[in-house]
């Protein structure tokens, strides 16, 4: 896939504050990026710096190879979903989702046409005539989807766009979001902090920390496979299992966690006797009675939490507490008291201690 | 290094001005324009008077009475306005009882009005042919004075309090007392440790801008200080009876000090200890009930304060339509028929005001936008610019009009275009603050969102930022013509014959004693004021404007 927006080593400062620090971004075309992270990591910046409302310091950014640097962002073609959504209160929707076709001088006719298909594909037929006040939450938002999609552009850019909406409408929107982003071809690029819209909706997330780029990659690398402690612990749940290598032989490599031993395949190059962190997703690990006998690390339940779907369990182990996720909650409660944990060894995860200190 | 980050920053933006070359036009243009109208008239003012001038104030015992008549005027005045605008604004807001709308028209009855017109009334009912006085009870007394002027200043002055006071206490969510109540506070404790702590910042805030108005009267004290020495008035005698222009200047300057002191207390001190957010959030929720004793109590004495300003307004009605004030008490329409024959002058006081108060509203709308929406790196200056001129006395102004443009460039003494000028610059920080609001409440990426869709900065301005400013402009444009029209302090210097306004008119029959035919001219006016306000709110209303203000 060639790359559509390209960002090269865009610097940007607010005063002595660095907003986004040499970050460099191949978006290929058709696919949907999310930029994660925390507020204040630059996420929002580089979207802004994308569609025009602010102008790097240094570097550059290129939509289909052409330099954008300077160009107002009434030129630029990338229409952008606001995260209040920015619909003009004193238009009605029909005027709202027209402005762009307007400005163009379009004409009546092919005004109307496209206004309808977008009134029919976002279901806000019958409600051309509302004002933006009048409407639900969720119908502001389609009408703001609407506005953004009627020109045909290629791009879209979508600024936490569900932040606003009530958590069970998030959910569908997001599925809705994705087929429609699909069926258009369209590149979107998607700011949140929200991990679940990162992981369930993007080709490719990249996560932010600071104004750089923390982690590039698909949804799996960055849940699985990520390449910090802040990477792991922004995204999902996790637990950190200090550790010292033993051995490694080719991908194999065993760590000793207490006086456990685990033994697992990695990428990562580590020597032995280096210390290191096991990253352990609470889903990776099974619980049972102590008495059932098996698995690698004994604990003690010190708290649950039923969440329907799951029971979180909190277990002291060693010396720290660990959170395991029972997917499959029995009928008759938790268990409680002394417990095996067994670990799905594959899908245990090392990070290098060296640079990478705890927070 | 945050000093010099700041100004590379402004350095920064002010040449990213060069790709807009129709906003950097009109940037230049408006500090052109309010430099030369508002700075340079003020430099001149200071600059003109020789050391040894400004020695004199210090040195001849009527100036530095003056000196301290006004201070003590402004303290006390100040005093008994913020009381009075506290009462009013805590009952209207915060009581379940009847009548507040009247209280909420009493309370707007002033601002409307001529500044001098309490006095005026206070000398219709108190006076030596004073209706009471004279006509009820048969006393000679003096009422020419500090407790005269006292008791018309707390009158006029009060709603200015009362309208930041009440915006302060209408966005305090009675769930803060409810919560302390809900803690085990008696509603006196909820009052004292809740309730007042966060109103402080809005009666500061109210009392300031009371202190400013008093400390800068110049109406009535005219009519009703008697000997009382006061700058501004002694600062207009000057001129008007010794054509003494340095002297004047001095004391005008006298007044600049105290009034900017008190303005820069309000913006950067009382401005930011506010603990209100402007969230634009309705507040449903009923208030604590007080006991039936205070709220009755409360509500006697506004009634009490209500009933005094409707008895000045209706005496001056009576007045208008009354023969001889004090000897014939039939009814005639002879004053009004005088009024008809002037009517050359109320004809200059709505012109001057319309085109005054349309040029202050049309530069003030575009200062506040580019202030508040552009980077341009000269945002503060702008902003200084707009609301400098609510920083100069009335008096001062008009003394630096005299002063500036009696010579070239620009010669405009005498015409019209003086008058209006002074006018239109001394109603910009209206303007603007009424603008300002508006453009806050507009969400940022609004005008993003225009921009995004391929809409130019100018494009934007006029599909987006335009039509939503159309309240606060209207508001603000409103506002303005009121205070033109009612304005007395500013023009008083700038007229000449054939450019008289009603108020300079007024001014003369109160002086020479014609009571009738002052009354019947003020009547005349606050009738136009009160047309104008009533006739833009309905015509606003229609098309779901609501008029602030």
């Amino acid at each position: 896939m060639e790359n559509f927006i390209e960002f090269r080593n865009v610097t940007k400062r607010f005063d002595d504050f660095v907003a986004l620090d040499h970050v460099s971004l191949s978006i290929p075309r058709g696919s949907f990026v999310t930029l994660l992270g925390p507020s204040g990591c630059g996420k929002t910046t580089l979207l802004r710096q994308l569609a025009g409302f602010a102008e790097p310091e240094e570097g550059d950014i290129l939509i289909e190879g052409r330099r954008m640097n300077g160009l107002p962002p009434y030129k630029r073609n990338t229409p952008l979903v606001f995260q209040e959504y920015a619909l003009f209160p004193h238009m009605t929707v029909y005027e709202n989702i027209s402005y762009g076709l307007k400005l163009q001088k379009a004409p009546k006719e092919e005004m109307d046409r496209r206004v309808a298909e977008m009134l029919e594909m976002f279901n806000l037929t019958g409600l051309e005539k509302r004002f933006p006040k009048q409407l639900s939450g969720g119908q502001q938002q389609r009408v703001a989807f609407a506005r953004a999609l009627i020109m045909g552009q290629k791009i879209l850019l979508l600024d936490e766009p569900l932040s606003n909406l009530d958590a069970k409408l998030r959910v569908e929107v997001r599925t809705e979001l994705r087929q429609l982003q699909q069926r258009l071809q369209i590149t979107a690029i998607y700011v949140t902090h929200d991990q679940d819209e990162a992981l369930s909706m993007s080709d490719i997330i990249a996560v932010m920390r600071k104004g750089r780029i923390e982690q590039l990659g698909t949804p799996w690398d960055i849940y699985f496979r990520p390449v910090s402690r802040f990477v792991a612990d922004f995204v999902g749940t996790v637990n950190f299992l200090p550790c010292v290598v033993e051995k490694k032989e080719g991908k194999s490599l065993t760590v000793r966690y207490h006086q456990q031993k685990l033994t697992f395949d990695t990428e990562v190059d580590l020597r032995p006797g280096e210390r290191c962190t096991v990253v352990v997703r609470p889903e990776c690990m099974t619980v049972r009675p102590e008495h059932a006998g098996e698995g690698q690390l004994v604990g003690e339940i010190q708290n649950y939490s039923f969440l329907g779907r799951y029971i979180r369990y909190w277990i002291r182990c060693n010396d720290q507490t660990l959170i395991v996720d029972d997917s499959n909650p029995g009928l008759t409660g938790a268990i409680s008291g002394r417990v095996r944990l067994s670990l799905d060894l594959p899908k245990l995860h090392v990070l290098k201690d060296v640079g990478n200190a705890p927070d | 290094m945050a000093g010099g980050t700041t100004l590379r920053e402004s350095l920064k933006e002010m040449k990213r001005l060069k790709n807009e070359p129709l906003l950097l036009m009109v940037i230049v243009l408006i500090i052109l324009l309010v430099g030369y109208f508002t700075i340079w008239p003020v430099i001149k003012v200071i600059t003109v008077p020789q050391a040894s001038d400004y020695a004199q104030l210090f040195a001849k015992r009527r100036w530095i009475s003056a000196l301290k008549n006004s201070l003590f005027m402004t303290v006390v005045s100040t005093l008994s306005c913020t009381a009075v605008a506290f009462l009013f604004a805590y009952v209207v807001s915060r009581l379940d009882v009847p009548c507040k709308g009247l209280f909420r028209f009493v309370a707007l009855l002033p601002i409307v009005s001529p500044p001098f017109i309490v006095a005026l009334s206070y000398i219709l009912l108190f006076g030596i042919q004073g209706i009471i006085t004279k006509g009820l009870l048969g006393l000679h007394v003096d009422i020419y004075g500090k407790f005269g002027l006292w008791i018309v200043q707390t009158v006029t002055f009060f709603p200015y309090a009362y309208s930041v006071i009440l915006g302060v206490i209408q966005k305090i969510s009675p769930n803060l007392e409810y919560a302390a109540y809900n803690m085990g506070a008696t509603r006196w404790q909820v009052f004292r440790d809740v309730f007042w702590p966060l109103c402080r910042p809005g009666v500061a805030g109210g009392a300031l801008i009371a202190a400013v108005n008093v400390l800068c009267d110049f109406g009535n004290p005219m009519m009703i200080g008697g000997d009382l020495a006061l700058l501004p008035t002694e600062a207009y005698m000057q001129i008007s009876g010794w054509y003494d222009m340095n002297t004047a200047a001095v004391l005008a300057s006298a007044l600049l000090v105290p009034a900017l002191a008190i303005f820069v207390i309000n913006r950067f001190w009382v401005g930011k200890r506010s603990y209100v957010t402007i969230t634009g959030k309705e507040i449903s929720l009923t208030p604590l009930k007080p006991p039936a004793w205070v709220k009755w109590g409360l509500f006697s004495l506004t009634m009490l304060v209500s009933l005094f300003v409707l008895l000045v307004y209706g005496s001056l009605a009576l007045g208008a339509f009354t023969k001889a004030w004090g000897y014939d008490w039939s009814l005639t329409l002879n004053n009004m028929k005088y009024v008809l024959n002037k009517g050359g002058q109320i004809w200059n006081s709505i012109r001057f005001g319309l085109l005054a108060s349309l040029g202050a509203s049309l530069l003030a709308m575009v200062l506040a936008y580019i202030v508040q929406k552009k980077q341009v790196g000269v945002n503060r200056l702008l902003d200084f610019l707009a609301i400098l001129p609510g920083a100069i006395p009335g008096i001062f102004l008009g003394i630096g009009f005299v002063m500036a443009f009696n010579e070239p460039p620009l010669e405009l003494t005498g015409t019209a275009a003086i008058m209006v000028l002074a006018l239109l610059f001394w109603n910009i920080p209206t303007c603007y603050s009424a603008c300002t609001a508006g453009l806050q409440q507009i969400g940022a990426s609004v005008e993003d969102a225009a921009l995004n869709l391929g809409a130019s900065s100018f494009v934007s301005f006029r599909d987006v930022i335009l039509p939503l400013l159309k309240g606060p402009f209207m508001s603000g444009f409103v506002l303005s013509f009121l205070r033109s029209v009612t304005c007395l302090s500013v023009v008083i210097f700038l007229y000449a014959p054939s450019t008289i306004v009603g108020t300079i008119s007024i001014m003369g029959l109160v002086e020479t004693g014609q009571w009738g035919s002052a009354a019947a001219f003020t009547v005349t006016l606050i009738a136009i004021a009160f047309t104008v306000l009533k006739v833009s709110q309905v015509v606003l209303r229609r098309q779901g404007i609501r008029l602030e203000l």
